[in-house]
């Protein structure tokens, strides 16, 4: 569903150049689940970002859906991203006006979709991550790892085909982490494809499959398998996944 | 989609409450000065009689001789002569005309409670009632035979008839004018108009005259004019009569012409009516000229709504953009401020347009309320016009008109002054706020 070909994103400050991305190549297939790990600043948040049509990439082709994202309009990448593709950001991006149903609810007004559904599947959102008794509440009312949660349910509410996920346990504990990737493991089984970004290299170990992005390319471990995950980073040199 | 965009500015406003206040002063603030002077200016440009305004003319006649200048943009005397405007008046073409002069009175009764006054009167043809669409609310105009006879008979006006006989049914009853005993014969409804556009030589805005009489009177009771005489050459004048049979002019005539035929008809009349009257050796001019100008003509001809007006209109309009100027400020720095919210929106499947509108939405609604409160500032404002104006005091009003057209021209305003703000807001890229918080 995804193919990407020699991606490159150079970012141009007035003083530097990053090169965020390079030659970056990658193919998803419908629902799969795939983990990315590590170091910080490789560049996996651009690759989310660019994946998510958020950003424009420098080089390369970007195939999604048959459709190269390269010759869509800013509209058409909007819709898109709005029929298609649910975010959970690696900050938590909670509006602080709004209430965590109203949250919720605006990726589902963007899309159309009528308000008694609306109300039906944020609250069917919330109960899974167990804060329906707070969709009064106000983002900056609740500790971060609810605020994680919340913005957790956002992306689940809109059953997106394609899920991209940037840290969605940073900021919580194991215990809470572990539910959120059962969480995200069953709509998976629901036919969801899902990329996600984690520093967590336990969480990583259980999606089945794994790629590491070092210094903006990609190292495709999907052959070895997790088990020797660890094994294989030592031997490149670069540091097993930090937890 | 649309309630759902109020709701959100509606919190967006109370999130910064300081500084939206400031922003819907400031609209109200430049809406408020804007449309006291934009309602002083639309009730003096209004057409005082829309129904009939193209089919009343006033008619100028150039009895000068050629060379002569006068201050019209065409160099023809606004007035006429006695001896034209009678001419004019007796003439049998067209069906409704009259010949028309203010003068001043003053009122007694028999009666010593009233005390005596002066009144502005108007010495006029029986047909000044129907042209000016003036109703009666007891009696009638004086008839033809009273016209012609030259009988003192009056019609008075509402107010007139409520300071002297308490609203009764006067027709029949007695009043003094100057001495003279005049038999009332009607009393019209109280004539309201904002301009005086049938004769606007003492000031546009002056209230109509409140006693009507037969402008045969003139002669035998050496009734003076209070209005402008001119004169374009030199002539002997000792009494009355040698100044009704000069060449100054003096009077004021209108006819009704309803149809392009008529107007046709009577143009022919009177270039017929100056070439006889230029063989009679009275001026030397090679081609007759004369005016027929509708009331809005009319109007325009005399700068009824002067350059200063404009300029004042001009200033007002000029103030409300600074106003703008400010709010576009605030706007950009408030829109700004947004831009990592704008950045989530737009992540999860906001379009620029909805961004977009979603802003003008916000936007208009400040204009709204901006408006309204720029309503009451600019009725303070014409209270102050009324206040410190008489001749501008029936004009210091706002109507319905202009009462919607405050909000439409605040809303209008701010989308204008939002749209750059709501652009570059919609413009974010979404990417930028949200790699880490
Ligand atoms: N908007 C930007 N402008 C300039 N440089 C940027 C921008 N965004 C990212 N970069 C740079 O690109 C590189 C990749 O950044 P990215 O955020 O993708 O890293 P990351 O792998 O997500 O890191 P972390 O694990 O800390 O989230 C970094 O060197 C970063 O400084
Ligand atoms: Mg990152």
């Amino acid at each position: 569903m995804l193919s990407m070909k020699n991606i490159s994103k150079v970012y141009q400050t007035e003083k530097v150049q990053t090169h965020a991305l390079r030659d970056f190549n990658l193919n998803v297939d419908e629902g799969e689940f795939i983990a990315v790990t590590g170091p910080s600043g490789s560049g996996k948040t651009t690759f989310l970002n660019i994946a998510g049509m958020l950003e424009p990439f420098t080089g390369g082709d970007f195939m999604l859906d048959d459709v190269n994202v390269g010759t869509l309009s800013d509209n058409q990448r909007a819709d898109l991203r709005n029929q298609k593709i649910g975010f959970i950001f690696q900050g938590f991006n909670l509006i602080p006006d709004l209430n965590l149903y109203e949250n919720i609810e605006v990726p589902l007004r963007y899309r159309g979709i009528k308000s008694a559904e609306r109300k039906r599947r944020i609250e069917e959102c919330l109960e899974k991550v167990g804060l329906a008794s707070r969709a009064k509440h106000l983002p900056q009312q609740l500790s971060g790892g609810q605020q994680q949660r919340v913005a957790i349910a956002r992306a689940l509410a809109g059953k997106p085909r394609f899920l991209l996920a940037d840290e969605p346990t940073g900021n919580l504990d194991s215990l809470m982490a572990r539910q959120v990737m059962e969480l995200l493991e069953e709509i998976n089984r629901e036919g969801s494809t899902i990329i996600m970004v984690t520093h967590d290299s336990e969480l990583a170990r259980r999606a089945p499959r794994n790629i590491q992005v070092v210094d903006g390319q990609l190292a495709d471990f999907t052959l070895y398998q997790n088990k020797a995950m660890d094994e294989i980073a030592a031997k490149a040199g670069q540091p097993a996944i930090e937890a | 989609m649309f309630l759902h965009y109020i709701d959100l500015s509606w919190r967006s406003m109370k999130r910064t409450p300081l500084v939206s206040m400031l922003m819907i002063l400031a609209i109200a603030v430049g809406i408020g000065i804007t449309m006291t002077s934009l309602s002083v200016y639309h009730m003096m440009s209004m057409d005082p009689i829309p129904h009939k305004s193209d089919k009343l003319f006033s008619v100028q006649l150039n009895t000068t001789d050629d060379g002569n200048n006068w201050w019209t943009e065409d160099d023809v005397p606004l007035q006429l002569t006695y001896k034209d405007a009678m001419a004019l008046h007796n003439a049998d073409t067209p069906e409704r005309k009259t010949a028309s002069v203010r003068a001043l009175f003053t009122v007694q009764m028999d009666d010593k409670e009233v005390k005596p006054f002066l009144a502005s009167t108007r010495v006029t043809g029986r047909d000044f009632f129907p042209i000016f669409d003036l109703e009666f609310v007891y009696g009638d105009a004086w008839t033809s035979e009273q016209e012609a006879s030259a009988t003192p008979v009056v019609v008075l006006d509402e107010e007139t008839n409520d300071r002297l006989f308490a609203g009764e049914n006067s027709v029949g009853k007695q009043v003094y004018l100057d001495d003279t005993a005049f038999r009332i014969v009607g009393v019209i409804k109280q004539w309201r108009i904002h301009t005086k556009y049938y004769d606007l030589n003492n000031g546009a805005f002056n209230s109509p005259e409140s006693i009507f009489m037969p402008i045969t009177l003139i002669a035998p009771l050496e009734i003076q004019n209070m209005g402008n005489t001119n004169g374009w050459k030199y002539e002997e004048i000792n009494t009355f009569q040698e100044r009704l049979q000069s060449e100054m002019f003096w009077l004021q005539f209108w006819v009704e012409l309803n149809t392009p035929e008529e107007l046709k008809n009577y143009s022919d009349y009177l270039q017929a009516y100056l070439s006889e009257q230029g063989t009679k050796g009275r001026f030397e001019r090679k081609t007759p000229q004369f005016n027929l100008k509708d009331v809005n003509e009319w109007m325009q001809y005399n700068k009824v709504v002067s350059a200063d007006n404009k300029v004042l209109v001009g200033l007002s309009f000029l103030f409300l953009a600074v106003c703008l100027a400010n709010i576009l400020g605030l706007l950009l720095g408030k829109f700004l401020r947004r831009a990592p919210e704008v950045g989530v929106r737009r992540a999860l499947g906001a379009s620029k347009r909805q961004i977009f509108i979603q802003h003008l939405v916000e936007v208009s609604m400040l204009g709204l309320l901006g408006g309204v409160i720029g309503i009451a500032i600019a009725q303070l404002g014409l209270w102050g016009v009324r206040f410190t104006s008489n001749e501008y005091a029936s004009l210091a009003t706002m109507d319905i008109k202009m009462l919607l057209a405050a909000p439409a021209i605040a809303i209008s305003a701010c989308i204008l002054a939002g749209i750059y703000p709501a652009w570059l807001v919609c413009r974010t890229q979404p990417a930028i706020y949200l790699k880490t918080q």
